[in-house]
């Protein structure tokens, strides 16, 4: 990933660890989901990998400027299925992103397909230069 | 000047308790999305009464590209990972997702109906069912003596 040249894009999204996982009451895991953040013509795109996610049971939220996903995962095994080899745990997705003020926030769309979260950021469109008429007295 | 209290003195154990706690909740964390140094895809093996259920999750995998195979009892699973689009890689803010094609064999249970095999491709996560066989009568041996 090249930090070359210092494009405004580059903050508009700060990935953020969300550190507050959920109680332990309900021994739930809660993942933080692997991202992808990109630049396209129109703004960002941001991708996540959000396996067993289903449309029903994913919240995408925006407060202020935190955009956070939360995906539910539902298991697909019968009850009676007893382990007999494990490599993964099955949990749920959390996961939350500083939004800067040139995204507009309007305009987020997402999309789900093949267990990956795709949400467009556009770029607020640039605010129109403005003459200043400056009067003498 | 430092005094001891005794009061006050197992404050620095519990913290560093939480504090490694929280180290351990991390890596926790972690160590399901950066599958570094392990086989792709992880798999799962679970056993109901009637059959044996294997799942793996394979975000960003079209059905179209996942393909499975079974020969002499060894089950071969591929596919790619791939997004619609190339995007070059000056263009990425940040990369967390892995990407390619990958491959997995693995030896399926004995005792299983191989013809009966199915499979299901929801939101990313395959689920493999192989139906147990049945369970065979004991079979009388005849003994002749002369």
């Amino acid at each position: 990933m090249s930090t070359e040249q210092p494009d405004r894009s580059q903050h508009l999204v700060m990935a953020h660890q969300t550190d507050d996982s959920t109680s332990s009451s309900t021994e739930r895991f809660v993942f933080t989901p692997p991202i992808d953040i990109f630049e396209t013509a129109e703004g960002l795109m941001l991708r996540a990998d959000l396996p067993g996610v289903s449309l029903d049971s994913l919240e995408l939220q925006i407060q202020d400027n935190r955009l956070t996903l939360f995906g539910r995962v539902e298991t697909v095994l019968p009850d009676d299925a007893a382990p007999l080899h494990r490599e993964f745990e099955v949990g749920d997705f959390l996961r939350s992103f500083i939004l800067s003020d040139e995204v507009d926030y309007e305009r987020i769309t997402a999309r789900l397909s093949h267990g990956v979260l795709e949400v467009e950021l556009p770029r607020a469109a640039q605010a129109e230069p403005r003459r200043i008429q400056v009067n003498a007295d | 000047m430092a005094v001891f209290r005794l009061g006050q003195s197992w404050d620095p154990l519990r913290d560093l308790e939480r504090e490694v706690d929280r180290l351990l909740q991390s890596v926790n964390l972690t160590f399901h999305g950066v599958r570094a140094g392990r086989k792709y895809p992880a798999v799962n093996l679970h056993e109901s009464s009637d059959e044996y259920i294997l799942t793996a999750e394979l975000p960003a995998t079209a059905p179209e590209d996942l393909e499975l195979t079974l020969s002499n009892g060894l089950l071969t699973m591929s596919g790619q990972r791939r997004d619609e689009e190339e995007i070059p890689e000056e263009r990425f803010r940040r990369q967390e997702r892995p990407q390619g094609s990958w491959q997995r064999s693995l030896p399926i249970p004995e005792r299983v109906q191989e013809e009966q095999l199915s499979a299901d491709f929801h939101n990313g996560v395959l689920v493999i069912r192989l139906p147990k066989a049945p369970q065979e009568e004991p079979r009388q041996i005849p003994i002749t003596s002369d």
